[in-house]
């Protein structure tokens, strides 16, 4: 058996080396059949680094640490209302309603609004917040300057942001009908919050005419399990249906919709460029088939197996193919990791995000790609076992 | 060099048919045929007259559609397309029109293909090549490819190819087909030696009567069936 096993494996090793060794002779289809790969490769990995990235930049924008308190029954920022007098109570409540409060007693919480704002002819998402605002976050860090002060028309401007749109500190920005003076840069490594312009919640809601007006209430959580008790409370207030969800759960929430919406677009398309491309493969390893009639049917005539001739082509597509996907990966690599790019958001106003291109892409896009060598190989591969052997008596080599 | 007097190649009432457009093109219909062991017969005739046929039928390349094909103890009417693809293997060698050497390989692999499908050891297989190599006077040129050959060497490539792995029985067909009267000569007198001096059985089938004289006998095919038999002298 070990000989039958080595005389196969040289056999197919031969026809392997002669197919391969061939192929500068069908070099221009050859090499489109590659770049046809590499085309499928390159788009799949566009739209998934898309969507992982957008996903990357909202679930990195989330902790579970924080409760975000949204009213009128909605799950969302956008419409959410919760009137001054629910506050008022939520203040007045005593009891451990599973959320941080401050040496005083009272509840750690900032109350924010978000306003679509113009700069530049793009719309962006100017939040206004509470003092403590940025500090009950989650991986913010300031790189440059100070916080808004109280009442003050200061913006705190998120690093994606400052970069792109050239919001230099002390630097005046006119939003709604007032300018704003840039305070301060902050990070959040790369998180979605870095599209967003920061600010006072009394100066914004007297900029805009939104006087008394509050979106979202962030609470911190005393630990992630409390957001349950936390709702318990909540459920007592009959004024207006209020919800509490996680700040983590909020964003994966608007991170999944957008992030499948790219996916049910990048799939399909993908697919059919895979569909194209495999017919390539087909057409293109019929050809090599027709171009080694001689070849193969010679060497089978001196007795090398069906199987050897059936690997040789096999192979041959699986390398084009794999060349293909190699070339398609590291173009993807090249054109889209780190690429920004941005997309409407919550609140209709732009979101910046940075593609990423990781192994999962790479794995999912490479193996896309190899499956159009196998498939598209396999028809010529059978094609070459069916060769009549008696052409190669007859035919000029 | 002495015959066996028992057949090495039997055929016994072959039968076999091509359907051409529908309908069923009889070639050979009862073809009776007997070759000893180290006979060399050359096989002539007309275009359409089965020398091809009877020549992919003895290399086991196609199947008596009725009747007896026997070579050595092995009957190849009754073995399937696998097995006769492994008696090719160890029981013969073919000599081809136009060479069939693969182009991309050098005159030592080409030659060392049929080894590929032999259980021997690497060093076993180059020093078979250089041996046969050397028989066909084309020792020194390992390395050369196809494409940098005259004809007349690749031909002798294609019968170093077709020995290397000590075949009883050679098969060629036109072997002088594609080269010019001085090179023909060469293969011929080769095949020759190897019949002679080598004890090589060998069937060749050709249209050049100067090739048929190289022969021990030959047989003229004409609308299946033989017609005349010459022997040498």
């Amino acid at each position: 058996m070990p000989i039958f096993a080595s005389t196969h494996r040289r056999q197919a090793l031969v026809m392997i080396r002669t197919n391969l060794s061939s192929l500068p002779r069908r070099f221009a289809i050859s090499a489109s059949m590659a770049l046809s790969v590499a085309l499928v490769v390159c788009v799949l990995a566009g739209f998934l680094s898309m969507a992982k990235g957008f996903e990357r930049a909202l679930n990195g924008a989330g902790s579970h640490s924080i409760a975000v308190v949204l009213g009128g029954g909605t799950n969302q920022e956008t419409g959410s209302d919760i009137p001054a007098s629910v506050i008022r109570t939520l203040d007045a409540m005593t009891g451990d309603m599973g959320v941080v409060r401050d040496a005083g007693g009272k509840l750690v919480s900032s109350r924010e609004i978000v306003v679509p704002v113009d700069v530049r002819q793009r719309t962006l998402a100017l939040r206004g917040m509470d003092a403590i605002g940025p500090s009950i976050r989650d991986g913010i860090t300031l790189s440059a300057g100070r916080v808004f002060a109280p009442g003050a028309r200061e913006i705190v401007v998120g690093d994606r942001l400052a970069g792109e749109f050239g919001l230099g500190m002390g630097d005046t920005v006119r939003l709604g009908a007032v300018d704003w003076t840039v305070a301060g840069h902050f990070s959040a490594r790369g998180s979605a919050f870095e599209s967003e312009l920061w600010a006072d919640l009394d100066a914004v809601r007297a900029a805009f005419d939104r006087q008394g007006q509050v979106q979202s209430l962030k609470l911190r959580l005393t630990d992630p399990a409390s957001l349950n008790r936390l709702q318990e409370f909540l459920s007592t207030i009959t004024e207006t249906p209020l919800v509490a969800v996680s700040e983590a759960d909020l964003y994966a929430a608007q991170s999944g919709r957008t992030g499948s919406l790219i996916r049910l677009f990048g799939w399909p398309i993908a697919l059919l460029m895979a569909v194209g491309a495999t017919a390539g493969a087909l057409n293109t390893m019929m050809s090599s088939v027709a171009d080694r009639t001689v070849e193969i049917a010679t060497v089978r005539a001196l007795g090398f197996s069906r199987l050897s001739a059936f690997l040789g082509t096999w192979i041959e597509a699986v390398v084009l193919a794999s060349a293909g996907v190699v070339l398609g990966l590291f173009a993807s690599w090249l054109a889209f990791n780190g690429w920004q790019a941005s997309t409407i958001g919550a609140n209709n106003t732009r979101m910046a995000f940075q593609l990423a291109v990781t192994r999962d892409i790479l794995l999912t896009t490479g193996l896309l790609g190899l499956a159009i060598g196998i498939l598209g190989g396999a028809l010529p591969a059978l094609a070459a076992t069916r060769l009549p052997l008696t052409t190669a008596l007859r035919a000029r080599g | 060099m002495i015959q066996d007097i028992a057949p090495y190649i039997a055929l016994i009432g072959i039968r076999k048919a091509y359907r051409i457009g529908g309908e069923m093109m009889p070639i050979f219909s009862g073809l009776d045929l007997t070759i000893p062991r180290g006979d060399f017969v050359a096989v002539m005739g007309p275009s359409g007259s089965g020398k091809s046929t009877l020549l992919n039928m003895l290399a086991g390349i196609d199947r008596p559609d009725a009747g007896t094909l026997s070579i050595g103890t092995s009957r190849l009417d009754q073995m399937g397309e696998a097995a006769r693809s492994a008696w090719r293997a160890h029981n013969m060698g073919i000599v081809f029109q136009f060479y069939n050497l693969l182009p991309m390989l050098n005159a030592a692999e080409n030659v060392e293909l049929p080894l590929l499908l032999k259980p021997l050891s690497r060093k076993e297989r180059r020093l078979r090549v250089e041996r046969v190599l050397d028989l066909v006077g084309l020792s020194g040129w390992e390395k050369q490819y196809p494409a940098m050959m005259s004809g007349g060497q690749q031909q002798r490539i294609g019968i170093a190819r077709a020995i290397v792995s000590d075949p009883g029985l050679l098969l060629c067909d036109e072997p002088t087909g594609d080269l010019d009267r001085k090179s023909a000569d060469e293969v011929l007198d080769m095949l020759r030696f190897l019949n002679r001096e080598l004890e090589k059985t060998i069937v060749m089938v050709t249209h050049d009567p100067q090739a048929a004289l190289y022969a021990r006998r030959t047989l003229h095919l004409d609308k299946g069936d033989f017609v005349e038999e010459k022997r040498a002298a």
